[in-house]
């Protein structure tokens, strides 16, 4: 699908025209992150609930008493979305045996951005995909808490500069590595687990429809560039999406069943990272040293990804 | 004396550095965010300090818990849900007997609300907030001076009765700019047997909350409880404005009484009603032999709460029926003028006679 000649011409046709994230909500301009959520809604369609951690696109979306949302969708907690959805998802399955609401199937969404899910969502997100509900969870992550503020959580990259972490003459800002959600995912055994980007619109819808018709758990971790806390120009927020794929940092594939496969969007080579820190003003303190030290890591990392995909095919490739 | 001019989340961190907090664990949450900001920044400038960003709020308290364990003067902070989620760690510090300071910028609730400033953590702060028979020494700070001087003062508080300390201000307080100066703290006076320091020769440490057996459980329970006799009888704090020739006493506190100072400077420009102000600097213990002090020539009273009346409760317990009360809130963030309150003060006092 995503090697479609004549892209603009076909690609419209392919994406469901019903927007149900509407338009005037309050996002900042070049938000990457809403776009996503905007993907994500017409691939799921309407037959979905969405249950929402706190966070941007809470804020931006659910301002009393005006609303972005034409699908159902609740709101409870910071740290909950997954537990919530898994608390819908059993509610209408107990309805539907009943009877008392009509037996057609409904999507049970949790998402939530990287703080939600990786720093102190993990718990009830553990607890659900180990459940086994039938519910996607989607993780927004633009790699700081950035509805606060932009200070560091777990998602936060090696040498970025955030308000908690702050770089100076000591500290090259965040000194630890970003937690592999995915790979974490992957070890709970769920059917699926994809990485994608809205960057690349088709690949991700895609990963959206196929985590949709997967009976079980699945898990998307969904790389959303965020503008204003990368403080980088608000025009370049595609551009930095394909830049971190191009460049290895965040590499997409999708795991099904523990069978790896990278997406046909990954690049045979891979850029410098220098091409993709360089418009950042995060990244801006780093030094060649750090910068090289950083992309030994994703070199590794790659390396490690693309040998699983060889490895462990499915049996129909 | 130096004169800075601060934010009073800014004021907190600088306060808690000098009194000498060398653990400060945070989690980001609107309005105390510019905290936290603060102690990442200038923690690292402290000898010895440690700021870590913990991955939840419940995570923070757990770790201030461990370092006040091991002896160090600790403080972590929140707002108003973040504080929700840390009241098992706060009755387990209070049942370990840790000292630590917990600080709450108060946003609109229930549930995630606003992020506006309101009073409605009142009855989970003096009341000890979460589970068992505890409570906490509550500051309700109302200026940034206030801001600086009681934070120094919440750790010597928790050092000398091994309790957390909490200081109670809202998104007012928190973003609010005004010049303070800090005060010179007082060296540090806590034994070296509450601290735990790896195993030696001596007698061995315990600090635990758990307690199996009912007998001795409830004897800990004496002992807090005698704990918190004493800090009733010799810890209170609050002020009083204008009451001397008053005719009609507003008690609030935190923010509400700035702006209730407000009104009552209005109302006597105006010569309309001789009004005063009492002020609870200590929301537990609540000065209630103070306030009921006043009933004795004053008969009117008006409560003034940014909430839907939680302190009310405490200024009928402790008025005891000698006084007539009555009651203005403005709940969920909204903060009125000092103009619409002494209206509404006056309205009040006419409408008595």
């Amino acid at each position: 699908m995503n090697l479609v000649e004549n892209f603009d011409l076909y690609a419209p046709r392919l994406i469901n025209k019903k927007e149900l994230f509407s338009a005037g909500h309050r996002a900042c301009s070049g938000c990457a992150e809403v776009l996503a959520v905007r993907l994500m809604c017409k691939a799921l369609g309407e037959n979905t609930v969405i249950a929402s951690a706190t966070g941007c696109m809470e804020i931006v979306s659910s301002m009393f008493p005006t609303t972005a949302w034409e699908v159902p969708w609740i709101h409870v907690a910071f740290e909950n979305a997954a537990a919530v959805a898994s608390g819908v998802e059993a509610g209408l399955k107990a309805l539907r045996r009943k009877g008392k609401v009509d037996d057609r199937y409904v999507k049970v969404v949790g998402m939530a951005g990287d703080g939600g899910t990786m720093d102190i969502g993990i718990q009830a997100l553990s607890g659900a995909m180990e459940r086994g509900h039938d519910m996607i969870y989607v993780c927004f992550d633009n790699e700081a808490y950035m509805n606060t503020g932009i200070q560091r959580s777990s998602g936060t990259p090696m040498g970025a500069s955030t308000t908690t972490a702050p770089a100076g003459k000591v500290s090259m800002g965040q000194k630890t590595w970003k937690k592999n959600m995915p790979e974490i995912m992957v070890a709970h055994n769920v059917p699926y687990v994809a990485t994608a980007c809205p960057s690349y619109p088709l690949d991700f819808i895609r990963k959206i429809e196929k985590a949709k018709s997967v009976k079980g758990p699945s898990y998307i971790h969904c790389f959303s560039v965020c503008p204003t806390g990368w403080r980088c120009p608000s025009h370049l927020a595609i551009s930095m999406g394909r830049l971190a794929v191009e460049t290895g940092v965040f590499p997409l594939f999708e795991v099904e069943n523990g069978h790896y496969r990278l997406s046909p969007d990954m690049p045979k080579k891979l850029r410098p990272i220098r091409d993709y820190f360089k418009a950042q003003g995060r990244f801006r303190h780093l030094t060649d040293e750090e910068i090289s030290m950083i992309q030994e890591r994703v070199n590794t990392e790659h390396k490690k990804i693309t040998e699983k995909a060889k490895y462990l095919k499915t049996g129909n490739e | 004396m130096n004169k800075f001019l601060m934010s009073g989340n800014n004021i907190i961190g600088e306060a808690a550095i000098r009194a000498g907090c060398r653990f400060y664990a945070g989690y980001p949450i609107t309005p105390q965010n510019e905290l936290t900001e603060y102690m990442a920044e200038h923690m690292r400038n402290a000898e010895g300090g440690v700021f870590i960003q913990s991955e939840s709020e419940v995570a923070a308290i757990h770790m201030i818990t461990g370092a006040a364990a091991a002896g160090a003067r600790v403080m972590t902070s929140s707002s108003s849900p973040g504080i929700s989620l840390k009241q098992e760690g706060i009755s387990s510090l209070a049942a370990c007997e840790l000292p630590s300071v917990i600080v709450n910028i108060m946003r609109g609730g229930p549930g995630l609300g606003n992020i506006r400033p309101a009073q409605g953590d009142y009855f989970q702060a003096t009341r000890g907030g979460g589970h068992g028979d505890y409570r906490t020494i509550v500051f309700g700070p109302a200026t940034c001076q206030e801001l600086a001087d009681l934070t120094m003062d919440a750790f010597d508080l928790a050092d000398k009765y091994r309790t957390p300390v909490m200081i109670l201000a809202d998104g007012m307080m928190g973003q609010m700019m005004e010049p303070v100066i800090f005060k010179k703290p007082k060296p540090r006076q806590y034994s070296e047997n509450f601290m735990l320091r790896g195993a030696g020769d001596g007698k061995s440490k315990i600090i635990r909350g758990l307690i199996l057996d009912a007998i001795d459980m409830e004897e800990h329970n004496w002992k807090l409880a005698r704990k918190y006799e004493v800090i009733t009888k010799s810890e209170i704090r609050y002020e009083t404005y204008q009451t001397d020739d008053a005719e009609l006493v507003v008690v609030a506190y935190g923010t509400a009484a700035r702006i209730a100072k407000g009104a009552i400077k209005r109302l006597r420009e105006h010569n309309k009603v001789k009004a005063g102000l009492f002020r609870p600097i200590t929301l537990w213990p609540f000065p209630e032999t103070q306030l009921r002090s006043l009933s004795g020539k004053i008969k009117d009273f008006l409560v003034f709460e940014m909430s839907t009346g939680q302190m009310l409760e405490d200024v009928r317990l402790s008025l005891q029926g000698y006084a007539d009360i009555g009651f203005h809130g403005r709940p969920g963030g909204a903060v009125p003028t000092p103009a619409e309150l002494a209206n509404v003060i006056a309205r009040y006092y006419e409408k008595k006679d």
